[in-house]
């Protein structure tokens, strides 16, 4: 396998369409119910959680970017390969794809869960799965700068909805806040570490990085993209506390998509029928792009075409979401997710990055030696 | 000049083809041409090549054979200015006919095929004995109609003047407009068989040298055997003949074609087509008319919105009422839960079938409208709209709260500047009406995804559709859904990747 990679100047991406792709692969299901998780962490204080996990993110990304350059044109296929070896790297770019894969299949199915329990309790699983699946299809296969673009779309038509917050923010109660920084720091350490569900995505960074222009910007715009995602998050931290009160909020699973309920226009009521199925299009890139890394993984490690390995996964995919169900199996399988995305978010991307720098470091050595 | 080349070059492998080896071969060394010498010869060979039509005339005049085809031709000037001269002339040779001829475009050819053409279009050949040439003199028959106003495309201020059905004079037209020699006009020959004039218009020095020579590519990759209208060559041409999308416009205004030439796009005419191609477009650019440049900024700039906000109203309006009427009927306030169940209460069908009943209707109007002679067609269409629609609430048929929706966003529709997005317009809000009958908002949704993505994915002669949105292009943003005082629009769209970049200099503009 060729861990440098050579792409053709028209399929390149201008650097600030990272701020996008980040942004729009971290917001996606996550963000419907976060807050009951992290409240029953850390409670008032989830909002510190929150922003603490937005500033580890923010050392993640710098850390992913800095292996990324330490390759200048490779994605994490390519590096795996070249730190750990023919067989050590493949297993690992095996694993790599299936989290992809994984992540896919959870936000699918989160998704699909929200628009049974609120809108469709009645429309059979498959034929939501199979609506999905083609919109991926389809969108997988305009390129990367299709893919792009739909993550471009995904973030500025889904903007308004962000004015939105200020129907609950009239019945807001702000001494709900209070007291501040009443939680130690275990629960907040433990608020942060149950965000990594809601939080990653910019891990799609290690496969997009090789089609960016100049690359000396993507770190501006990557830790931009967090900041946006950070305070969006922040944000509705706080608008969930101070419109909930704690009893309710720890029995609300999605705390979100609750809050538009509050919203009253002159012509719409109950919103939360319209968000909800906007949202399709907030989780279209995300899906998107988790779809793609999987088929480039598949392209570059077995060299298996990315429109066929498209195909061959949705239809991997759908068998799956016959047999995940139940609310139940569905929480069980995010904790489990949450756990994986855990090891190979959070704590990966260092081992990953010590393990290319001591190989740069000692090869260089090597080579003046020589 | 030029003509000749291109017509030339597209004509030499066919005739090679049909005759060419073995006349080489059997040619006498000192005549290369394939014509012969006498026009004994001459006359079986042109009566065979026009098939013995009755109306190609042969002419004797001494030692001078005149061939021209009768109605193409312009008698009253065969005889004063081709006959009439010769005749004065002492003797007749190919010089003497030359000096003689009081007829500006006059040429001599050795090649019999290129002669057949050129009498088609309205030349006379003439033939001397000995000399194996043919003189061929061009005197066509104009018949065209005087310029007329737009009749597809009204606008309220600005000029009024459509193009039509000749070529030369449609090129006319644009030189009127833009008296500058940098407007280069190059001639190609399309269909083997209806031999039609193409010309492509671009500005040196503004259009980009890379989609000038794309379109040329294009063109010369194109083999049909007939051209009819420059409609069927935009097709030829589109980078995705799958879509539904119009990826170049197709306009009859002068003033349109100028900007757009002043922009860097490039224009193709065809002869005997009222429409002229514009390209490369965009999406956005199918809602922008000429006209918003003729009123103040603020009133373009509503102008062009509510046009937007139109086109979403007309693909989406529908659907969403019956989405809401079918599956989420929690979501309509209780004020108005009541009229609409007032109304919808004597209407015997679902949702679904009201709404698509009555589109079918209102799309059955229009297009009984577009083929009913002009006065018939108004009068019809309104006084059909009144009775159907009246008659129809009044039978139970439909609620009028649908048919108000319905006639809006049949309405809205209408306002798109380009005759053919309006039919896109119209189309697409079919597929999405039964996804919304079927599955509520989320098929609504569907649907807009669709259509994003196939938007993202279409191009325009390579230049992306939904340019200046994505890729973004903010500094083109202040000439799209919006429009800017002049002082700020004083840059050229990069979609056309322009080699002059600025219009003007901004500080010298109010």
């Amino acid at each position: 396998m060729k861990v440098l990679l050579s792409i053709k100047q028209e399929y390149l991406l201008n650097a600030f369409m990272i701020f996008f792709i980040v942004h729009s692969t971290q917001i996606g299901v996550g963000i419907q119910g976060y807050q009951r998780i992290i409240y029953s962490d850390s409670h008032q204080d989830a909002w510190i959680s929150v922003i603490l996990s937005g500033l580890y993110a923010s050392l993640i990304v710098y850390i992913i970017i800095k292996t990324l350059e330490l390759y200048e044109t490779s994605d994490i296929y390519g590096i795996q390969h070249d730190v750990f070896g023919k067989l050590i790297g493949k297993l690992l770019n095996v694993l790599y794809i299936f989290y992809s894969l994984i992540s896919f299949f959870v936000v699918l199915r989160n998704y699909m869960e929200v628009v049974q329990a609120w809108i469709f309790p009645e429309v059979p699983l498959w034929f939501l799965t199979t609506s999905l699946l083609m919109l991926v299809i389809y969108g997988i296969h305009s390129g990367v700068r299709g893919i792009a673009g739909i993550a471009f779309f995904s973030v500025t038509l889904s903007l308004w909805l962000l004015i939105l917050i200020i129907y609950p923010l009239q019945h807001a109660k702000w001494t709900y806040l209070l007291p501040v920084l009443e939680a130690d720091l275990i629960p907040l350490l433990k608020g942060v570490y149950h965000m990594t569900f809601t939080v990653i995505g910019f891990e799609i960074l290690y496969t997009v990085y090789p089609y960016m222009k100049d690359k000396n910007k993507v770190q501006k715009y990557a830790q931009l993209a967090i900041l946006f995602t950070t305070c969006i998050y922040t944000i509705l931290m706080m608008v969930a506390i101070v419109y909930f009160s704690g009893a309710q909020l720890e029995r609300t699973v999605w705390a979100t998509l609750s809050l538009f309920k509050v919203v009253r226009l002159p012509f719409i009521e109950r919103f939360e029928y319209v968000a909800i199925t906007f949202w399709m299009l907030i989780i279209l890139p995300n899906l998107i792009l988790y779809m793609w890394a999987a088929c480039r993984g598949m392209e570059r490690v077995f060299t298996f075409s990315a429109k066929k390995s498209v195909w061959l996964f949705s239809s991997i995919i759908f068998i799956i979401t016959q047999f995940v169900i139940s609310r139940t199996q569905i929480n069980m399988m995010n904790g489990y997710f949450a756990k994986f995305a855990f090891v190979v978010v959070f704590c990966y991307p260092l081992i990953l990055f010590l393990a290319a720098w001591l190989k740069k470091k000692f090869t260089k050595k090597k080579e003046q030696s020589v | 000049m030029f003509k000749k080349r291109a017509i030339n070059k597209r004509l030499q492998p066919k005739s090679s083809l049909e005759n060419g080896p073995q006349t080489e071969e059997l040619a006498e060394p000192h005549n290369t041409s394939n014509l012969p010498l006498k026009s004994d010869d001459l006359t079986p060979m042109i009566h065979e090549k026009f098939n013995n039509t009755s109306d190609l005339k042969v002419k004797k005049y001494i030692n001078l054979t005149i061939y021209y085809i009768e109605n193409q031709i312009n008698q009253q000037e065969l005889n004063q200015n081709i006959i009439g001269k010769i005749k004065q002339a002492d003797e007749i040779t190919t010089e003497t006919v030359y000096a003689s001829i009081a007829i500006n475009e006059v040429e001599d050819t050795d090649d019999l095929s290129y002669a057949i053409l050129r009498m088609i279009k309205g030349s006379v050949a003439l033939f001397i004995e000995g000399t194996p040439k043919i003189i061929l003199a061009s005197i066509p028959v104009k018949e065209s109609r005087a310029l007329s106003r737009p009749e597809n495309e009204s606008q309220v201020t600005g000029p009024q003047l459509g193009f039509n059905e000749s070529l030369a004079t449609n090129v006319s037209v644009i030189r009127r407009y833009l008296s500058t020699p940098d407007l280069c006009n190059e001639f190609f020959v399309f269909g083997t068989r209806t031999n039609t004039a193409v010309s492509l218009l671009y500005i040196k020095g503004i259009a980009s040298e890379d989609l000038v020579n794309r379109v040329k590519h294009k063109l010369n990759q194109i083999e049909v055997d007939a051209l009819i209208d420059s409609s069927v060559l935009n097709q030829h041409l589109d980078d995705h003949s799958w879509s539904i999308f119009p990826q170049m416009l197709l306009t009859e205004r002068p003033d349109r074609v100028s900007d757009g030439l002043l922009n860097g796009k490039i224009a193709l005419f065809v002869d005997g087509s009222t429409n002229v191609i514009l390209c490369p477009f965009t999406f956005i650019e199918f809602f922008e008319s000429r006209e918003d440049y003729n009123i103040r900024w603020p009133i373009a700039t509503f102008i062009r919105l509510l046009r937007i906000v139109a086109m979403f109203l007309s693909i989406f309006f529908t659907s969403i009422y019956v989405a809401a009427l079918t599956f989420h009927y929690e979501i309509i306030p209780q004020a108005l839960l009541v009229p609409l169940g007032e109304s919808r209460s004597r209407v015997p069908f679902p949702p679904l079938f009201e709404a698509v009943l009555l589109e079918f209707i209102i799309e059955l109007l229009r297009e009984a409208g577009a083929r009913l002679p002009t006065k018939v067609g108004q009068t019809m269409g309104i006084v059909g709209g009144i009775v159907i629609g009246t008659a129809a609430v009044q039978a139970g048929f439909t609620s009028n709260i649908l048919l108000i929706i319905v006639a809006l966003s049949a309405l809205a529709s209408f306002t798109a500047p380009s005759y053919t997005m309006g039919n896109v317009i119209r189309i697409i809000r079919f597929p999405i009406l039964f996804m919304a009958g079927f599955l509520g908002f989320y098929g609504v949704m569907f649907g807009f995804c669709l259509l994003l993505i196939h938007l993202i994915r279409l191009s325009s002669l390579g230049a992306p559709y939904l340019s200046p949105f994505y890729p973004p292009r903010f500094q083109d943003w202040v000439d799209s859904v919006i429009r800017l005082p002049m002082k700020y629009t004083n840059k050229r769209p990069t979609l056309t990747r322009p080699a002059d970049v600025q219009k003007y200099d901004p500080d010298k503009v109010n």
